[in-house]
């Protein structure tokens, strides 16, 4: 979430610009007795609320390339879920701010003003919102124990019916409808978009070419265009749709993976290791198999403005974005000067890209390549990053792999003095 | 704390706050009103004698009559903006005149102090609505004929705006029945949403009538009164003690019988109970 991109100031605006118009409005109604700070507070809170929800459901269309403005579409998902917990937390506070400012005169007072009769259905319109946002976010937040991916993609589509009954429920309040409406609108085509519109428009349709097997349970899929493909650079993912039905899973269903080939290579190069249903029956893919691919997006290794001497950590599966960085130095065209890979992985055999790595490292200047074995050498550790490259602490660092591996090794990093703003990290824990 | 921790315990908190409420509504045996202006000594005392006022003279016990009004202001006296000594000058006396000039903001402000009257300003009951004559332009004083939106404010003792925004209900009662229940919504200090609830005069329920009743021609006239006080601000209500400006037909059969003083009245009622629903 760190740095400051240009899409922030529109996530800004959007969450703050209902507040600031009805805030005259607000101000109006404060004095100092508990009914009116707790009303004022109230309105507040559910504008917040509303206007924090609308643009959490913007952030959710995902169009190709418009990720950079928001520092690439991991960053966004991220933004995202924190909207989502401040809407939902918004709206609890709203609540109990309505019920706050009658109870001095009594709790029937408060408990009529939560639950008045059916007449007053408007309020009704924020329950009903309210109600079926718990039932989407629940899962989100493993309030009752973690969903299989698609069950909560498919219980994600909630948040369309919860954002027209907030919506609906906050406009009957409001004066003047005008920006809601806007802001409605945009969260709404966003919606359609992302889960109407995207899947015929967006999807690119590619052919697997050739497939081939790096280790018992990792394959790269070499994919060919059939028609416009999509321009990449280094580092950046697509989501990927099978639409083979004899597949064992995932038939239709999108899933993202980073592009593992040099950009100017005309194969799209994707590399697969089945870690769930539908990436092992990836595994199993036959070549001719027709799949759709979305993107780019993702800024990682090629964000403007970065230092051009890199230390490139991968692990595991993880390695692909800097298979694709090094691929791009074997075609002559690199966007660093020089970089130190540090190639993590359990044991020889399971560094299935190092081969080509080395090479590529042999053959070119200013990359160097250095494999860490975790069955022989324990985790990785600063002393072996100093013997190595003992310039780490000054170059720009970038991490891909497991959860675990990310975590200890940003820690590791961080302890050595790396600044903070010099580590990227690029993790798929909730895309 | 990561964002699913904060954003469960917040669901969970929320949701207590909630159970506790409801459940403490339904154990609770007292149903009484409780109404909000604060109980002191004096509670029930309604009339006091200048004699009583002169020993709240300090501040430990400051009392003030302000046009005939016993407020207890002790409690206000940290919260004063001007000069304590000043403020303090006029405990135990009549006031009147040291008030003069305040906002209406202080004006609301001085009504949550009120504890009574002062002996011979005792508030006096209001005449039987049904013996004064139909309201015609002609019996309506000069002062009438000048009210303006402004003075409608001063009326309401309120700047407009001092209303919080809800639903309001309210009763004209009188002769024993409930002649008039009236809903309504303020926002920004105006009217929406004006509804009856009920209308009854004289054994006669306004809201059940056929179509075909002479007394329709009543029914209506009471509902151009609230279409035309739709969207207006609050002080527009003083018009209706000119109900010949408000709607069609006042003369005939009908006019003998309408008041929009009782509406009026129904409204302001709703206003002093403070809001009904947000």
């Amino acid at each position: 979430m760190k740095g400051r991109y240009p899409g922030d100031l529109i996530i800004t605006l959007v969450v703050a610009l209902p507040l600031l118009a009805a805030l005259p409005r607000i101000a109006r109604q404060l004095e100092w007795s508990w009914a009116a700070l707790c009303g004022v507070l109230a309105q507040g809170s559910g504008i917040l609320a509303l206007s924090t929800f609308l643009a959490a459901a913007m952030l959710s269309v995902r169009l190709p390339g418009a990720d950079r403005w928001f520092g690439g579409l991991v960053r966004i998902w991220a933004i995202h879920r924190l909207l989502g917990v401040c809407a939902f937390v918004l709206i609890m506070v709203h609540v109990i701010f309505i019920a706050l400012a009658p109870l001095p005169v009594s709790v029937d007072a408060s408990v009529a003003s939560l639950f008045p009769p059916l007449a007053q259905w408007p309020l009704w319109l924020g329950w009903a919102g309210f109600a079926v946002m718990v039932v989407f976010i629940a899962p989100t937040f493993n309030f009752f124990g973690t969903l299989h991916y698609q069950r909560w993609k498919r219980l994600h589509l909630l948040s369309a019916p919860a954002l027209v009954l907030g919506l609906a429920h906050g406009m009957v309040f409001a004066p003047d409808t005008t920006l809601w409406w806007l802001l409605g609108l945009l969260a709404l085509a966003a919606i359609i978009w992302r889960k109407g519109l995207s899947p015929f428009l967006a999807r690119k349709p590619y052919r697997v070419d050739s497939v081939d097997f790096l280790a018992r349970d990792v394959v790269e899929l070499n994919l060919l265009p059939e028609g416009n493909g999509i321009a990449w650079q280094p580092g950046q993912f697509v989501y990927l749709t099978p639409m083979e039905s004899s597949l064992a899973a995932g038939y239709r269903e999108e899933h993202p993976y980073t592009i593992a080939s040099s950009p100017g290579d005309r194969f799209m190069r994707i590399g697969i290791k089945g870690i769930g249903d539908a990436t092992e029956a990836l595994l199993d893919i036959k070549p001719g198999a027709r799949v759709r691919v979305e993107g780019p997006y993702g800024t990682f290794l090629n964000e403007p403005g970065i230092h051009s001497r890199q230390l490139w950590i991968g692990g595991g599966i993880g390695i692909t974005p800097f298979v694709s960085g090094a691929r791009e130095w074997r075609d002559g065209h690199p966007t660093a000067t020089d970089v130190a890979l540090v190639y993590l992985a359990n044991r020889p055999e399971r560094a299935y890209y190092l081969d080509e790595m080395s090479a590529i490292a042999d053959a070119s200047d200013g990359i160097e390549v250095f494999a860490h074995y975790s069955s022989t050498e324990g985790v990785l550790t600063q002393d072996y990053l100093q013997a190595q490259c003992p310039d780490f602490r000054e170059r720009e660092v970038y991490l891909c792999g497991p959860l675990g591996m990310i975590r200890h090794v940003e820690a590791l990093l961080l302890r050595a003095g790396v600044p903070r703003q010099r580590i990227h990290t690029e993790a798929f824990d909730f895309l | 704390m990561s964002a699913s921790r904060i954003a469960y315990t917040a669901f969970v908190a929320f949701l207590s706050v909630v159970a506790t409420l409801l459940v403490v509504s339904l154990v609770s045996e007292d149903d009484a009103y409780v109404p909000p202006e604060k109980k002191g000594p004096n509670e029930g005392r309604a009339v006091f004698t200048l004699d009583e006022v002169r020993e709240h003279d300090h501040a430990e016990s400051c009392w003030k009559v302000i046009d005939g009004v016993v407020y207890d202001v002790t409690d206000y006296i940290p919260r004063h903006p001007s000069d304590e000594d000043a403020f303090l000058r006029w405990c135990g006396r009549e006031a009147t005149q040291a008030w003069s000039g305040h906002s209406a903001r202080a004006e609301s402000m001085l009504r949550d102090y009120r504890i009574g009257a002062l002996a011979g300003h005792e508030p006096k009951e209001e005449p039987p609505a049904e013996t004064e004559p139909a309201i015609s332009t002609e019996t309506l004083t000069g002062a009438a004929e000048a009210l303006t939106r402004r003075q409608g404010s001063v009326l309401l003792s309120l700047g407009s705006g001092e209303y919080l925004d809800g639903v309001y209900r309210g009763n004209f009662i009188d002769r024993g029945h409930i002649q008039v229940s009236i809903q309504f919504r303020l926002e920004d200090g105006k009217l929406h949403d004006l509804g009856y609830r009920h209308l009854y005069y004289r054994d006669v329920d306004y809201l059940k009538l056929d179509d075909d009743e002479p007394l329709q021609a009543v029914m209506r006239q009471h509902e151009q009164i609230l279409s035309q006080l739709e969207g207006q601000p609050l002080t527009d209500i003083f018009r209706l003690y000119r109900p010949a400006e408000v709607v069609d037909d006042i003369d005939g059969y009908s006019g003998a019988t309408l008041r929009g003083a009782k509406i009026l009245h129904a409204i302001r009622d709703g206003l002093n109970r403070g809001v009904y629903s947000w």
